[in-house]
This record gives structure tokens, C-alpha cells and sequence, in this order.
């Protein structure tokens, strides 16, 4: 058992869920919250969030990562790719390996990683250095000279089904891998208002491309239509209106998982279902900041979001439940754990993070850890005991499998 | 005769700089509460309601790593980037001529003379060394601008970049320099979304064609009083994303646009376009493009009695159009973002030190690139030779006096001095503040 510290600026719970109460209350009596063990659990024993509060860092000066500045990661299995500014990496079973350009990675710089279900070959997203296949220990090179890559400045890559996406800066490209024909999307044959992609994700039949200034770009697969998401006021300045739409034109990332598009732009976050669209800012919600660099969703109602002041992971999108991870001051040892529902902040807790800052670049979920990367470091956050939502009051909870 | 590089490097440095009063704390309790200047009456929706969140009133901050990294030991140049439309290559991003190159190379000229102006006093002053000018070139299909910034970041090593013109590869290159967390001084690029995407890495020093959009409409709604306007603008991304302001200026003004044509870059005839203008019977029509094409519309309108008023960007304002059109082409305004007749000594002094080193007078491009290079200079000096350091600097920098006057900087480090009229009067082009133009109405 570990006691810790919280300071926190109670407010009022009376938009709280039903389930929420309670944790509340009890995170809020006391200035002490009493956790269950140090693997990172709820704060008390009654409705909370799952708080990674057990860290694992990686650096490269213990061998292993190439490079501290990590730009992209992706789990693959109990595998975990890793794009530095200086190389590529793998995490598997507790060792590392990695390629740099002495070992045929085309370009240093690996800004995204895909892996195909299909083939098992990863596909590298090379930053001013095109496109790599990783496959059978070879390193395949597609750039603008040799290839219909549109740009060598590649930001995001997907993989769906045979197909592999490629959000570049001057356009999109769809390679089909059976036949090797490459399909470019620009302005000239795609709604995009300008051409400058950021990021792709494909699932369930849908690509979705954050496009840089030009919003969310969806493509069904089996229609071939494109369909744009804009900021509905039409305005850099401003956001007219909460949850009209696409908080801003400026996306950075998009990661569809379960029907439901998580969409990140350095102005907030947006949730789009299908139907209705939800935003949030750092003003009314425990979003740490309007500048993401990346989101990853885990489910409909859950996402992880990589911002400039840390880790903000909405746990459960029907309370409005938050927890997000950061430094509480730049000379502090360790992060802290933030938890909030709406704009209320309910408890700090104590982690064992100490990433040098808490500008977080790339995030991914394996399994029930989470990882992030860094300008300076890479992260776990083990998931002990890791449990989806928020655990109800025990009076009203169902069985919980291994949550303490 | 050329001046003595140093002598004149030496009377510049006492001319240009930071103001020497300002204090960039103290600019936070004057926190603008209105982005960009805007006047009241063409805030967006401004009339109905209050936005849910309006941006760009805090500063972009930098949280990540880098300010920790310590100084190389050896350095045998200080290496500064820059990127511009500097060859004549076919650009698609320019809508498919290399119609910017003239620019480009003005903007190259006058970032060599800061360059040489610094190293005339000692270089790098910490350690004396020479500061290095990289020159890319970013006038190649859309996207090359992207490939040339990684290269500078990486392969170059350079501390900071100065560039480019183009809206598009302004915009791709700030997101490289993102990525790369590599600062940029824009000199050249008006179009307003560019400052409006909260990259921390970015600073321009160029009034953007969100101000000279609001002069403009003051002048021809306000002063003039005019009710009908017209629009013909370039096809290209230039022309589609500056008038923005203007024509939502417009709307909110209530004279929304009788109609917005466009033409193809490179066009010669405007007659069909034309024809439909006239039959509108419009106060003024207004153009967004380069010199050439507009000076070509002017003419073909006073060939088709059209007289009215001929609105246009700063880039019409040349030497160029004034040879195609003559010497009386009628009323003719255009935005422009500083006084490039200025008496100040430090603009005078710049003057003749381009003409006597590069054999002519500089424009805007030059002057703007000359003031930014010295601008990323002065806060290489400062911060040292560490990238995080010198975007500190240059964000920190609210004011600054250059050969283009006096800058100053909003919250998000775009410059905000109040935008110029210039007007063709007796055969030239003179530049005038609004209120001397509200003098003469």
C-alpha cells in the first residue's frame, strides 16, 4: 500500500455520473488517497479510472533505441516498432534490435510505421527519405524518382487489407501490393482542400486521412468515394460553436477503431460516431492541452492522446472521465496523474515516469500498456490490473476479473 | 562606389534591432482580445453571437526537449538556411510557371546582405566565426520545399531557416521545421492562414494580406464609400486563399461580392471575365494576383471603358505594372506592407547598400528577408548555438525597428504593423498611411 499526496481543486460533483460520485468523494475528503498497490490502480477502491502509475523508460544510452527522439510507434502483437530520428527499433520479449542506414534502412529519419496483418511486412514512413518495406530482413526503397510516390516526405502509413496508404506532404497515395500499382489523391481527383496529410488510419473498410488544413478525408473502400469533415465555421481564429463538427481544419491525426473517428488537431480533440460530433479543449475537460500530436483511439469511448504537456487519456467517453500525465513543474522528479471528469479535476497521483519532459510525440496502446514517445525518451505504462472505463461502486459493480 | 561593409554594418546595427525599450514581459497584460487586429465590425460572426473558443490570442509555446542540449564544441560556421523560388523552374504549387523567381531572388539578395553585414562585424561574436547562408531552392512540384527543409535540418545542420514566398511551401516547410524543431523566419509569405496554425517554430516578419485586406477595405468602403465591388483573381493558391479577407470584409460590411471570377495563371486576355464585370456596373473591381496579369486586366478595362476603381495586392505594386499600364491609368489602390520611400536612417542606409551591392534598388522581398535575417542573427547571438534557445528569442521579440520600419509582433510572433496604401499618382507609385488617405478624401 502507498500513500500519496494529492492536491487537487475539488468542485462540484453534481454532473458527475452515478458511479463517479462516490470515488469522488472519497478522492476528495482526504488529501491523502490511499492506492491499492504501486503497479498504477484506481484511486480508492470505489469508481475511478485504471492510473498507470508503474513506468518503464527506455533510453538510448542503455542500448537498445538508436535514438531519444521518437517519432512513431506501432504494436504488433507483443512486438513494438519504434521510428527514432536516427533509426528503426524493435521491442520484443525484453530486447532490442535495430537498423540504421549502415543496415539498409533507406533514410534515418522514420516517422511512421505500418504492419501488414496480411504479409507480416512493415512498412516505414521515411521523413524527406520516401517509403521502406521492411520484410525478410530486406529493406525495400520507394520514393518520387523510382516509384509513384507522390512525396518523400511521408508523415503517416496504413495498411488495410492488401493495400497500403501513404499520407505524404503533397498528397496521398493507395498501393496495391498484389499488383504494384500506385494511386495518387490530390486536389485534382479528392476533396482536399489542400494536400498537406498528416496521418492515415484504415480499418473496417474506411481510410481516414488528417489532412493539414484541409480537415478528415474518409474513403469507403467499397463505394470509392471520399467524404470530407471541415471545421463547419469555416474560421482559423475561432471555434464558433462546441461539438458542431471538426473542432479545426489544422488535423494532425486520425485512428478509427469501432465505428467511432478520433480526430486530433492542435486546437482540441473531436469524437465523431458517425452521427454526432463531441469536441474538447483543455478549457473544458481534462484534455492537458489543444496541441496533439497524435491520437490513438482504444475504443469507441476511450482514447489516448499525445499532447505538448503530456498524456491525456480520455478513459470513458459517457462520464467524461480523464486522466492525463504530465510534469507538474519542470524540476519535478516524476509525473503526476491528473484525473478529471468534464472540467473538474478530482485527484493527483503519483507516478514513477521521469521522461525529461512531457512533450509527448507518439503514443500506442499494446495489450493493456501504453506507450509514448518523447523528444527525449520512451515510455510504458504497465497495465496492471488494467480495467476499461470507469470500475463502479462496489454496491453496483460486476465482477472485475483480476482488478484488485 | 560600394560602402565599407563594416562602417555601414556599424550604422546599421545602431538603426535596426530590438526596440531597445521593450520588455517582452510586459506585453503579456496587453493581451490582445481581438486576433489580428481585426476591427469590430469584421470579427467572424461577429454580429450574432460570441465564438465558443477564439485562438491565437496566447502565445505558441515550446514544451519539448532540446533547450538542455549543450553547444557543439567545434563549429567552423554558424549555418543559416535559406529557402526560396531562387530557379526557373515550372512550379505546380505556383500554378505551373516560375512566376515568383523575381521575387525569390530579391528575397535571396537581401539575406545575403544581412549575412554579410553580420559577418562584417565579427560573425558569430561568442566565437567569432562566419555565419553560413544554405541556399535551397523551393520553386519545384509541391512538396519540394518539404524535402529541402529536412535536408537543411538534417543533412545541413542548419540552426535556423529564413523562407519562403509561396503560400503552399511556406505552410509545408512550417511543418518539416515542426517536425525537425528547426526555427523559421518568414519574410515573404502574406497569406494570413499561415501564421494561424499554432506552430511554435514560426515567426513572420511581413504584414500579412489579412492587414492590407482590412486598409483596403476601409479605404474603398469606408473612405470612398463604394457599395459594389467585383472580384477577378488568379487561380492559383495565392489568388484563392488572400482575398479571403477582403471578401469576407466584404460580406460583413454588407457589400458582399457582385461576383468572384478567375483567370488561369499566365492568361493573356481578360475579356471574358471582363465583359461579365461590366454588365454588373461595379464601384471598383478588385484583382489578387501577380504583376503582369493584373497590369493586363487594368489595361483591358480602360480599353473597354471600364474606369473604375482597380483594387490589387502588393504584389502589383512594381515598377513592372506601372511600365504596362502607363503613365495615367486611373485610380489604382493596392495593400503594401511598408513604406518603401522611408526616410529612416536605417532604411536609407539598407537602400544604398543593396543598390551597391547587388547594382539596384531593393523591394519588398529584400527588405523583409534583410530585417528577418537580422532578426534570427540577433537571436543566434543570444540564445547561442542551440535551436530551442534561438526559437526562444525570437518569440520573445514584440518589437523590432528595421529597415522596414517598426514591427510588431502579436501573441503567435506574425507581425501586425498596420498595413500601407499604395496609389499611382503622377505616373508613380506613392505609399500612404490610412489616415493621410482619409485626410485627402
Amino acid at each position: 500500500m502507498t500513500s500519496l499526496n494529492t492536491s487537487r481543486r475539488c468542485k462540484s460533483t453534481r454532473r458527475l455520473p452515478g458511479g463517479l460520485v462516490f470515488a469522488v468523494l472519497v478522492a476528495c475528503l482526504p488529501l491523502t488517497v490511499v492506492v491499492s498497490n504501486a503497479h498504477g490502480e484506481a484511486p480508492g477502491d470505489e469508481a475511478a479510472p485504471f492510473v498507470y502509475t508503474l513506468w518503464e523508460t527506455f533510453y538510448a544510452e542503455e542500448g537498445g533505441l538508436p535514438n531519444d527522439h521518437i517519432f512513431a510507434l506501432r504494436a504488433d502483437g507483443d512486438r513494438l516498432w519504434v521510428g527514432t530520428e536516427n533509426g528503426l527499433a524493435l521491442y520484443h520479449g525484453g530486447t532490442w534490435k535495430s537498423w540504421g542506414e549502415k543496415d539498409g534502412l533507406p533514410w534515418r529519419v522514420v516517422s511512421a510505421i505500418a504492419v501488414s496483418a496480411k504479409t507480416g511486412d512493415v512498412w516505414l514512413g521515411l521523413f524527406g527519405g520516401g517509403l521502406a518495406r521492411f520484410s525478410g530482413g530486406r529493406f525495400d526503397h520507394f520514393n518520387q524518382f523510382n516509384s509513384g510516390l507522390v512525396n518523400d516526405v511521408v508523415y503517416g502509413v496504413a495498411v488495410l487489407d492488401d493495400t497500403v496508404w501513404v499520407a505524404t506532404t503533397a498528397g496521398m497515395n493507395a498501393l496495391n501490393t498484389v499488383t504494384g500499382e500506385w494511386e495518387i489523391y490530390t486536389e485534382k481527383n479528392a476533396p482536399m482542400e489542400e494536400i498537406w496529410c498528416y496521418s492515415v488510419d484504415a480499418a473496417d473498410g474506411k481510410v481516414f486521412a488528417a489532412v493539414w488544413g484541409g480537415g478528415i478525408l474518409e474513403w469507403d473502400v467499397a463505394t470509392r468515394r471520399w467524404n470530407a469533415h471541415r471545421d463547419p465555421d469555416r474560421e482559423m481564429e475561432i471555434d464558433l460553436y462546441r461539438d458542431d463538427g471538426l473542432i479545426h481544419i489544422i488535423t494532425t491525426s486520425a485512428s478509427y477503431v469501432d465505428g467511432v473517428l478520433w480526430a486530433s488537431t492542435y486546437f482540441g480533440l473531436s469524437r465523431y460516431d458517425g452521427r454526432h460530433w463531441r469536441g474538447w479543449m483543455d478549457h473544458d475537460s481534462g484534455l492537458a492541452s489543444n496541441f496533439i500530436n497524435f491520437t490513438v483511439g482504444r475504443s469507441a469511448t476511450s482514447s489516448v492522446n499525445a499532447t505538448d504537456l503530456g498524456l491525456s487519456v480520455l478513459v470513458d467517453f459517457a462520464s467524461d472521465t480523464w486522466v492525463s500525465y504530465r510534469r507538474d513543474a519542470e524540476d519535478a522528479a516524476t509525473w503526476s496523474a491528473h484525473v478529471w471528469t468534464g472540467a473538474d479535476e478530482l485527484a493527483t497521483i503519483a507516478t514513477n515516469l521521469d521522461l525529461p519532459n512531457h512533450f509527448v510525440i507518439a503514443a500506442e496502446i499494446q495489450g493493456d500498456d501504453v506507450w509514448i514517445g518523447t523528444g527525449h525518451g520512451l515510455a510504458r505504462g504497465r497495465g496492471v490490473g488494467y480495467y476499461d472505463g470507469v470500475r463502479p461502486p462496489a454496491s453496483a459493480a460486476e465482477p472485475q476479473g483480476d482488478t484488485p | 562606389m560600394r560602402i565599407a561593409p563594416v562602417a555601414l554594418a556599424a550604422a546599421m546595427a545602431v538603426a535596426a534591432g530590438p526596440v531597445a525599450a521593450e520588455d517582452p514581459g510586459t506585453t503579456a497584460a496587453e493581451k490582445p482580445q481581438v486576433y489580428g487586429d481585426t476591427p469590430e465590425e469584421l470579427v467572424p460572426y461577429g454580429r450574432f453571437t460570441e465564438p465558443y473558443k477564439t485562438f491565437f490570442l496566447e502565445p505558441n509555446e515550446y514544451r519539448g526537449y532540446g533547450r538542455e542540449l549543450a553547444e557543439p564544441k567545434q563549429v567552423d560556421s554558424v549555418r543559416i538556411g535559406f529557402l526560396g523560388p531562387i530557379e526557373s523552374t515550372v512550379s505546380v504549387a505556383t500554378g505551373g510557371a516560375s512566376h515568383e523567381e523575381p521575387l525569390g531572388v530579391m528575397m535571396l539578395h537581401g539575406a545575403e546582405l544581412a549575412i554579410e553585414h553580420a559577418n562584417a562585424r565579427g560573425g558569430y561574436r561568442p566565437r567569432a566565426v562566419p555565419y553560413e547562408l544554405v541556399v535551397r531552392n523551393d520553386n519545384g512540384l509541391w512538396g519540394s520545399s518539404g524535402n529541402e527543409i529536412v535536408d537543411l535540418a538534417y543533412n545541413a545542420k542548419v540552426w535556423a531557416i529564413l523562407g519562403t514566398i509561396d503560400g503552399a511551401n511556406s505552410h509545408i516547410a512550417i511543418r518539416v521545421a515542426l517536425k525537425a524543431e528547426v526555427p523559421m523566419m518568414n519574410t515573404g509569405d502574406t497569406d494570413p492562414t499561415f501564421i494561424e496554425t499554432r506552430i511554435p517554430w514560426v515567426c513572420r516578419n511581413i504584414t500579412d494580406d489579412r492587414q492590407m485586406s482590412y486598409a483596403l477595405a476601409e479605404y474603398v468602403y469606408g473612405t470612398l464609400g463604394f457599395k459594389r465591388v467585383a472580384a477577378l483573381r488568379a487561380n492559383n493558391r495565392y489568388g484563392r486563399i488572400s482575398i479571403d479577407e477582403f471578401r469576407d470584409a466584404s460580406t460583413r460590411l454588407g457589400h458582399p461580392f457582385l461576383a468572384e471570377l478567375n483567370y488561369p495563371l499566365g492568361a493573356t486576355d481578360f475579356s471574358p471575365q471582363l465583359e461579365r464585370i461590366k454588365a454588373l456596373k461595379p464601384d471598383a473591381v478588385i484583382t489578387w494576383g501577380d504583376a503582369a496579369e493584373s497590369a493586363l486586366i487594368l489595361s483591358q478595362m480602360r480599353a473597354m471603358g471600364m474606369n473604375q476603381l482597380f483594387i490589387g495586392s502588393d504584389r502589383m505594386a512594381t515598377a513592372e505594372f506601372l511600365e504596362t499600364v502607363g503613365p495615367d491609368p486611373g485610380p489604382v489602390v493596392a495593400g503594401y506592407p511598408y513604406d518603401p520611400t522611408s526616410t529612416d536612417p536605417a532604411h536609407t542606409a539598407f537602400v544604398k547598400a543593396f543598390a551597391d551591392r547587388f547594382g539596384g534598388p531593393p523591394d519588398a522581398y529584400a527588405a523583409h528577408a534583410y530585417d528577418g535575417m537580422a532578426q534570427l542573427i540577433d537571436a543566434i547571438e543570444k540564445a547561442g548555438l542551440n535551436r530551442a534557445l534561438i526559437r526562444d528569442e525570437l518569440m520573445s521579440v514584440k518589437a523590432w525597428h528595421g529597415v522596414t520600419g517598426e514591427k510588431t509582433y502579436d501573441a503567435v510572433c506574425s507581425n501586425r504593423s498596420p498595413a500601407l496604401l499604395a496609389l499611382i499618382e503622377n505616373g508613380g507609385w506613392v505609399f500612404r498611411h490610412l489616415d493621410e488617405v482619409h485626410g485627402d478624401s
